[in-house]
């Protein structure tokens, strides 16, 4: 049996649909229920010596680790946990190497040189001589090709900033500090000041902390624990440094990796830390204040996974974007993946691109705008979005609040 | 040509899979007392494949289980020794809502609350809702001819099933029933629901679509002792009220749901507690939901609520409907029974089956649709003790005797599939299974589909 415990799984089959790769391919190997009976087997191969069999290690693989099964299943049986495990321990055993996106991941994470670095590298994409280079690469195949596709769901990457750069500090009231986000950093450049301006708004004194790391969820996705526990480690005291009461994320997936923290390094300092980190959403309160004018625009939310099943946060998106003027429609299937999930599109790019047409496909026609709240799938639905020639923009709801407050001159 | 080149020569070569690590996904459904590793699993994309796979299969002498969401309580869905699954997952769309004619044209492997989605915007609701009916297929809905708790006023998949497509046992293809209810000669529709995957695969359902009641209400009462929950439900019958559904669990299932997903908040010191819903035109249903709290009154309710809000409500249904998964929070495995007694007799039939369990040390929770006296006893055990194991087969068979003996049935919703053949035999006079028989081999003469299904 591995380190995460599945017992609890009765085989039930209530997980199924909740499964963005069972609903793509119909395959129980690749749904919650089968893979724990495959997690099983390759525990036992493991025990035993061996590597696992290769087909279900595919199957295993294949695994967005969205956490949607986590959400529905009576028994919480942690499958995506437990997949986690599964790949750290393949890698710790050198089974397997880690996909060569998390390798070249770690270059540019972590480092506010790295993240300059990243930021270039997103600009050269956009101009013709990146274009070029990544569209050749697109034509063999592989990760940089994938990330060429990507690409086209990057923002106008100009200036040089990172998004930290331009937050404003200060406020009465609880102290928060921002989590910035490598992605977020560098590739949105405006969303963590405006996240500032909301929280002040909200009654919160911002305070900076500076030295924080990447949240290193990506390399716990595949495997490579030793990488996120050394960043777990600096960001724990970077915050606790910072003397922030509360650490507001505007990734979902940073949040809900920073939530995880007490697991990740097992002491009591990580447990006391991950008891204060929010999602923004969370914060975010103009409690009092009168909603804001309507607005022309209709905003079709989609749920980020680790929002939605990681943290149980739904509504409070929803809310705010509606307190802020806009009109909601309803995206059905609002929160299953887009795809996205870490660096899956880069490693599992075809059953991405088959969530990605599916998430796009459904969006609705009344939308004139999509919210989110995680750069991956800001960066997966965009670039969806534009290739199926559809010109709606998609927004961080950070974004989107504080444009309505601005014109309302409350920011 | 060799079975599997010719299957994916019908449905494509990545829609065959062999490999034997990934088949031990598929050896169980719900029921995790038998596992049969298939063959194969083939996935066809469309109806006419259904057929092609079906002949390919004939061709070969090779039996065939057709599988949906792979939730049948009763191994319906189990594979066959040396079998090919026939995965009915990739069927999938609503093909059309006709909210005039109140019906949905849908594929077999749509699952049953999708249809519902599908007809809100219509103000119209597909009926049968059972408590898998987040994963459960209609397609295996139509095999199990499932029920589920509002089949208590609504009735069974089979009242609201009008007419399907259907592949048979030679791969040759035809409609049965029809959209106005009326049939020539025998009615083969009524003959296929429930038949549990044996006569033929059904490749597209027209169902039947309802407007949603008026107004609904939802009390939720807690007793002290599952006695005084069982004489409010006889009190609610007999005073004429038909809730549209009417359920209890007993302490034991409600210390699982409770540490699951999605909590109610009941008292701890609670003997039982049953959900009571009541539907129908505004004015009546305001009438019934008190009287059934007053009746509940007389019994010695302890504490009683109605449902506030839409979201109160689901949760309460939530809690109910995902029992039987919470119970991997208490016991590493569970056998649920499936047996019907005459509702008169529910204090006695609990009580024999508590009798049961202690004579075999099996703890007993008990999740039922109490309104028609489908009991839903959940046997734990400990699937890695095969002393335990064993025990709790006979335990579970023990508990069936009791129906039996209380003048019910075998089985109310879950179907025969592995578990009961035996059981079914004991209650079916000779004859009776003899037309069962001849029923079959005048369908599938080579017993090709789901064979040793129902009866050996």
């Amino acid at each position: 049996m591995g380190p995460v415990d599945t017992s609890a799984c009765v085989h039930c089959g209530l997980c199924l649909p909740s499964c963005p790769t069972y609903l793509v391919t119909g395959d129980e190997s690749e749904s919650p229920r089968g893979r724990v009976v495959l997690l099983n087997q390759l525990w036992s191969a493991l025990d035993a010596g061996g590597s696992g069999d290769p087909s279900a290690v595919r199957a295993v693989d294949s695994c967005l680790d969205c956490r949607a099964c986590e959400e529905v299943c009576p028994a919480h049986v942690p499958v995506g946990h437990a997949v986690e495990a599964f790949r750290a321990r393949t890698v710790q055993a050198g089974h397997r190497r880690l996909p060569l996106s998390a390798r070249q991941a770690a270059r540019y994470f972590g480092t506010e040189r790295g993240l300059r670095r990243f930021q270039r590298l997103a600009g050269w994409s956009q101009r013709p001589s990146g274009r070029a280079a990544l569209r050749a690469s697109a034509r063999v195949g592989g990760t940089l090709g994938a990330a060429a596709l990507l690409g086209a769901g990057l923002p106008n990457m100009e200036g040089s900033r990172l998004a930290h750069e331009g937050v404003r500090f200060g406020g009465e009231g609880p102290r928060v500090a921002l989590f910035y986000g490598c992605v977020m950093d560098s590739v949105y450049q405006a969303t963590a000041a405006h996240a500032a301006d909301l929280l002040r708004l909200s009654g919160y004194r911002v305070v900076a902390a500076p030295g924080q790391a990447c949240c290193g969820a990506l390399h716990t996705h595949v495997g490579d624990t030793g990488q996120a526990r050394a960043w777990a480690r600096r960001n724990v005291s970077s915050f606790e440094a910072a003397g922030a009461e509360w650490v507001a994320a505007t990734a979902a997936g940073c949040g809900a990796a920073l939530k995880e923290y007490g697991h990740l390094l097992e002491d009591d300092a990580a447990r006391q830390f991950q008891a204060t980190v929010r999602d923004a959403a969370e914060l975010v309160r103009f409690g009092q204040r009168p909603p804001l004018p309507s607005r022309s625009q209709v905003v079709a939310v989609h749920d980020a996974c680790h929002l939605a099943h990681a943290q149980g946060i739904r509504q409070e998106v929803r809310d705010l974007v509606r307190w802020a003027g806009y009109t909601l429609v309803e995206w059905p299937d609002a929160d299953v993946c887009c795809g996205s999930a870490g660096l899956y599109n880069l490693t599992h790019p075809t059953m991405a691109e088959a969530l990605q047409q599916r998430k796009v496909a459904s969006l609705p026609v009344a939308a004139d705008v999509v919210a989110t709240s995680n750069p991956g799938c800001l960066l997966q639905i965009q670039a969806g979005l534009r290739r199926a020639g559809r010109p709606t923009p998609v927004a961080h709801w950070v974004d989107l609040v504080w444009e309505a407050l601005q014109d309302e001159g409350l920011v | 040509m060799g079975l599997l080149s010719d299957l994916r020569r019908v449905v494509g070569p990545g829609a065959v899979r062999a490999d034997a690590a990934l088949l031990d996904a598929y050896a169980q459904d719900a029921y995790t007392l038998a596992a049969v590793r298939p063959l194969a699993v083939v996935w066809p994309g469309r109806a006419d494949e259904v057929a092609a796979v079906v002949r390919v299969l004939a061709h070969h002498g090779v039996p065939l289980v057709a599988r949906g969401g792979g939730t049948s309580l009763s191994g319906g869905a189990t594979p066959v020794a040396g079998g090919v699954v026939v995965h009915l997952s990739r069927l999938n769309r609503i093909l059309q809502v006709d909210p005039v004619a109140g019906v949905a044209e849908v594929e077999p492997g749509v699952v049953n609350t999708w249809v519902s989605r599908a007809a809100a915007a219509a103000g119209l609701t597909y009926r049968p809702d059972p408590s898998s009916q987040q994963a459960c297929t209609i397609g295996g809905n139509i095999g199990e001819n499932a029920g589920g708790p509002h089949c208590l006023r609504y009735g069974v998949t089979l009242n609201h099933i009008l007419m399907a497509d259907v592949v048979w046992a030679d791969g040759r293809q035809s409609r049965v029933g029809s959209l106005s209810g009326e049939v020539e000669g025998l009615d083969a529709l009524s003959l296929l629901v429930g038949s549990e995957g044996t006569l033929g695969l059904i490749t597209r359902a027209w169902v039947r679509l309802e407007p949603m009641a008026e107004a609904s209400a939802t009390v939720l009462a807690v007793f002290g002792t599952v006695d005084e929950a069982s004489e409010t439900v006889s009190g609610v019958i007999a005073a004429g009220i038909v809730p549209a559904a009417l359920e209890m669990m007993d302490r034991l299932a409600v210390s699982a749901v409770e540490r699951g997903q999605y909590r109610v908040g009941y008292p701890a010191d609670l003997g039982a507690v049953l959900l009571v819903e009541v539907d129908g035109l505004a004015e009546q249903v305001e009438e019934d939901a008190a009287r059934v709290q007053a009746i509940a009154a007389q019994h010695g309710v302890t504490h009683i609520q109605r449902a506030a809000s839409e979201a109160e409500r689901t949760l309460w249904w939530a809690n109910r409907k995902t029992a039987f998964g919470a119970m991997g929070l208490i016991s590493r495995n569970y056998y649920v029974q499936d047996g019907v007694i005459p509702r008169s007799r529910l204090p006695e039939a609990l009580r024999a089956i508590e009798e049961v369990g202690r004579r075999h040390t099996i703890r007993i929770a008990n999740v039922f649709h109490a309104g028609d006296g489908n009991l839903h006893p959940l046997l734990l055990y400990d699937g890695r003790d095969a002393a335990h194991v064993e025990r709790v087969q006979e335990a579970g068979h023990e508990v069936l005797d009791v129906c039996l003996r209380l003048g019910g049935t075998v089985t109310g919703e879950h179907g025969i599939g592995v578990e009961k053949r035996a059981d079914l035999a004991r209650q079916l006079t000779a004859q009776e299974m003899a037309f069962h028989r001849a029923v079959k081999d005048a369908f599938d003469p080579r017993a090709l589909l789901n064979p040793g299904k129902i009866f050996l």
